[in-house]
């Protein structure tokens, strides 16, 4: 009975979502992808063409600018449109870090990249039970329901 | 349920490729890894590891009408030495579809709909599943997200026979943006009924209202009236023990155009934010319930090629306080070939966060860290170390560090073999040897299929 009525809202929501985007004619959307590769190795200086909001529609630098601070908080930015990240990043850009199942810490896949900024890099196994105690959350977002199948050693 | 979802990504990927009526851009990410190292902890039988690992990502893009598009992103790996640590379901091999979905994007109605394995990053939700999500623009400036579908299930519980998630989730997101001056979001996630668990241990949790079902709410706000200004945040209530979970908010002033200065305020509520993970559940027992962190900290663009950062963050714990505060500098040159930075942090914190919180114990430490890389046309090179370095000894060792190197040649600017080499010390590992083999090959084809769209 409860999923019955479940399907049935859902499926009333979706129609009244449908009529809501026919009606929908304004095109909104970033663009699908930059006009320039910026993978490994190709990195380009952003501020030559994001330099300020008066030569059109360019966003203006300090909106992303991936300072330190910007990276430390960029899942907010990613929460609300994550499509702006996918104007220059491709989704596996994402999952280096964030995966179900990770194979390896990203610094070590990163190794050859210092320059990004990883989740903490070097030995950190000792430093890890300073940290899960001042701030278990931090580690709940990325070891809590997933990428924790190293944790279960010691973690029983 | 799972025999499904694999049924539902094998017709997702085949009917991708049938769809491939015309013209398709083929994008491929190719990193092969080998790496040696040797597991060699106080206390325990040392082991050495060669894993071979592959990682593929495949994304097949303007397909069909130019809307759609297939992406599939994995791993897979070869021991060729001990069975790697921690692997105990898997004799000497393993492999993982980390995503794999079709996406038809509509541009007209700024829509998205996605189908097969995919990551949801809506408001509050932070979730993998074997299902479909829908994202649209509604008029108005109102907008709509919605998902569902199969857990993506994770490595079994000690002593049991599931990774305590529910088989099914969904959920969803509902925003408003008005003129890119302030959205509002609310979301919410519904994971069905955890699994009944048969250690003594975890039924206790469950019996103690300490582990449930994930079920939360919430919403988030950015706020950007002016440029100098950006608000942001999100607060999550957890239906299931009826209190919210987290409030996690951030301010940010750009008085100049080279300078940020944040604020940044977070609160928890372990019992409701970590309701849904045994292992975590479990851990935070000893540090009671409730958190809170304030910082702040001020970016500066001193050049193009220059950026200093300095931050403060007050942690209040039920348990003790701590602070950390400290500073990073980075440096390019050389039209960026040449990056360089360093970076210190001290974390001031009592006895209660120590390794062993005894009376006269201390969890304060020194965080340095420097490197320095250099990205030339044909080779690319690079040093880096990090050392935390205690106040008081941990099990004898006063720090624990590792540094490594890292030397590549680019045969072609997608093509690229490099070699990582790093040791360090700590007071787990007696000798942290470790080296690695990278190669890494990236291409790409437009028009693969040289028909016409």
């Amino acid at each position: 009975m409860k999923i019955k009525a479940v399907i049935l809202t859902i499926t009333i929501a979706l129609t009244l979502v449908a009529a809501a985007v026919a009606q929908q004619a304004a095109n909104l959307s970033p663009p699908a992808s930059h006009p320039d590769i910026t993978s490994f190795g190709k990195q380009l200086d952003c501020s030559e063409c994001h330099t300020d909001a008066e030569r059109g529609t360019l966003k203006p630098l300090h909106d992303y600018r991936h300072s330190r601070q910007f990276i430390k908080d960029h899942r907010f930015y990613g929460a609300k449109d994550d499509r702006t990240c996918a104007v220059c990043h491709k989704t596996s850009f994402c999952n280096d870090c964030h995966t179900n199942q990770t194979e390896m810490k990203p610094s070590i896949k990163k190794g050859n990249r210092p320059d990004m900024q990883m989740p903490h890099p070097g030995n950190y196994m000792t430093t890890h039970k300073i940290e899960g105690k001042l701030n278990p959350a931090s580690c709940y977002r990325c070891h809590g329901r997933a990428n924790n199948q190293r944790c279960f050693a010691c973690h029983r | 349920m799972q025999k499904n979802v694999y049924r539902l990504l094998l017709f997702c990927c085949l009917s991708g490729m049938a769809s491939t009526a015309f013209a398709a851009d083929l994008y491929v990410e190719s990193t092969t890894m080998m790496r040696f190292f040797q597991d060699s902890r106080y206390g325990y039988t040392d082991k050495t590891y060669a894993p071979a690992t592959q990682f593929l990502n495949v994304d097949l893009e303007k397909l069909a009408d130019g809307n759609l598009s297939l992406h599939l992103s994995g791993w897979g790996r070869a021991d060729l030495a001990d069975k790697s640590f921690g692997d105990k379901r898997h004799d000497h091999t393993n492999g993982y579809l980390t995503y794999g979905y079709l996406q038809y994007d509509c541009p007209k109605h700024d829509a998205r709909l996605r189908a097969g394995r995919l990551f949801v990053m809506e408001g509050i939700i932070n979730e993998q599943v074997d299902g479909a999500s829908l994202r649209t623009a509604l008029p108005y400036g109102f907008g709509l997200s919605v998902f569902g579908g199969a857990t993506v299930h994770n490595a079994d519980l000690y002593h049991e026979k599931t990774d305590g998630k529910g088989d099914a989730i969904y959920g969803g997101r509902v925003n408003y943006n008005y003129d890119n001056i302030v959205e509002v979001g609310f979301s919410g996630v519904y994971e069905t009924n955890v699994p009944h668990l048969v250690s003594t241990g975890n039924r206790t949790l469950v019996a103690d209202g300490k582990y449930g079902s994930r079920r939360l709410i919430g919403a988030d706000i950015w706020l950007s009236p002016f440029e100098q200004l950006e608000v942001m945040g999100q607060s999550s209530y957890n239906t299931e023990t009826s209190e919210f979970a987290e409030h996690n908010y951030r301010l940010n002033l750009r008085p100049m155009d080279k300078l940020t200065l944040s604020g940044e305020f977070s609160e928890y509520r372990d019992n409701s934010y970590f309701l849904s993970s045994v292992m975590f559940s479990r851990m935070y027992q000893g540090l009671n319930d409730k958190s809170r962190i304030y910082g702040a900290s001020a970016y500066y663009s001193l050049t193009p090629q220059l950026d200093l950062t300095a931050d403060y963050r007050h942690y209040k714990r039920e348990i003790g306080n701590a602070d950390r505060f400290g500073a990073d500098i980075s440096y390019r040159f050389d039209a960026n070939k040449i990056r360089t930075g360093a970076a210190y942090h001290y974390l001031r914190a009592g006895s209660g966060f120590a390794v062993i919180p005894e009376s006269n114990a201390s969890a304060s430490f020194h965080e340095l860290r420097g490197y320095v890389m250099r990205d030339a046309k044909k080779y690319i090179a690079s040093a880096d170390a990090i050392a935390y370095v205690y106040k008081k000894k941990i099990s004898g060792k006063r720090s624990a560090w590792e540094a490594i190197c890292s030397l590549g040649y680019k045969f072609t600017p997608d093509l690229i073999l490099s070699g990582d080499m790093s040791y360090g010390q700590s007071p787990e590992y007696k000798d942290d040897l470790k080296g690695l083999l990278r190669l890494s090959y990236n291409f790409s084809f437009s028009n693969i299929l040289g028909g016409n769209r």
